[in-house]
């Protein structure tokens, strides 16, 4: 993901801003990392350049 | 037109044995492992064009449920600022590999207040009896539960909420999902409606419908 992806998504959970921890990049893709929602503290991996915003609880469900 | 879409491939290798049409489905073994991503069809075409018709150079866009990212491809190649969402990992890899830029989220859940000029959606809408359906992904882009609406209505109750102040949400749907009655939910939740493109194919017409806040 590029980081003004930012300027667009929040936390799933309550809306609120989410901070961008950066693991690995390419250029202007953020290829791994993290997005921490600055009001609830939940984290949501970024893994293969694509941020992953699913609430935890659908996060390693089948289809449903 | 989904219907013709799967059963294409069946056409394709099964000649005279083609996939019979029994309420709409055909045989679910045909299509287990052919494709986890819903491909683009004629309505992901219609939405597509009906969708850069409407945008603008730096429009800021939003594709929910983007599958292989063709809509929110088009609509960059039509100078908008593209984001694909879809809730499918498998969707979110091929849209991204299609150059789209893509969150892997729950409809409109991780999307700020007010950002976008224009959302499309090209939901699952065929309406399908619970005993009928399976799980998997393709079930997922395609079933749209009993009234073929499971998607539908919690994508207009909360589509509000990201919109700019004069932006606009695009949702395609089909004559077998009932656009009056969606276009009913919408209005009950603040939702101007109106008609914008249609399409007449042999089991359904596909229309798109164009909300915007009242």
């Amino acid at each position: 993901m590029k980081e003004d992806l930012m300027d667009i998504i929040c936390c799933p959970l309550d809306k609120h801003d989410l901070e961008l921890e950066v693991e690995e990049r390419d250029d202007e893709d953020i290829l791994s990392g993290r997005l921490v929602c600055t009001e609830c503290g939940e984290s949501f991996p970024i893994e293969d350049g694509i941020p992953n915003l699913l609430p935890p609880d659908m996060r390693d469900e089948a289809p449903a | 037109m989904r219907e013709g879409e799967r059963t294409s491939d069946a056409d394709d290798t099964g000649g005279p044995d083609d996939v019979t049409h029994t309420g709409g489905r055909p045989a679910l073994a045909d299509r287990r492992d052919v494709e986890s991503v819903y491909q683009p069809a004629e309505d992901s075409d219609l939405l597509a064009r009906a969708a850069s018709e409407r945008v603008g150079a730096g429009d800021r866009v939003l594709d929910v449920g983007t599958g292989s990212g063709y809509v929110a491809a088009t609509m960059a190649e039509a100078g908008a600022e593209s984001v694909g969402a879809d809730v499918n990992p498998l969707a979110c890899r091929q849209a991204r590999e299609n150059g789209v830029r893509v969150v892997r989220g729950d409809l409109l859940e991780p999307f700020r207040d007010g950002v976008f000029d224009l959302v499309t959606f090209n939901p699952p809408y065929l309406p399908t009896p619970e005993e009928e359906e399976w799980d998997d992904w393709m079930e997922h882009a395609l079933s749209g539960g009993e009234d073929g609406r499971r998607l539908v209505d919690p994508f207009l109750a909360s589509v509000g909420r990201v919109l700019a102040p004069d932006g606009a949400a695009l949702l395609l749907v089909s004559s077998l999902t009932d656009p009056d009655a969606v276009r009913e939910y919408g209005r009950e939740r603040g939702l101007a409606s109106e008609r914008v493109a249609s399409e007449k194919h042999p089991y359904e017409e596909l229309v798109v419908l164009r909300f915007t806040r009242q």
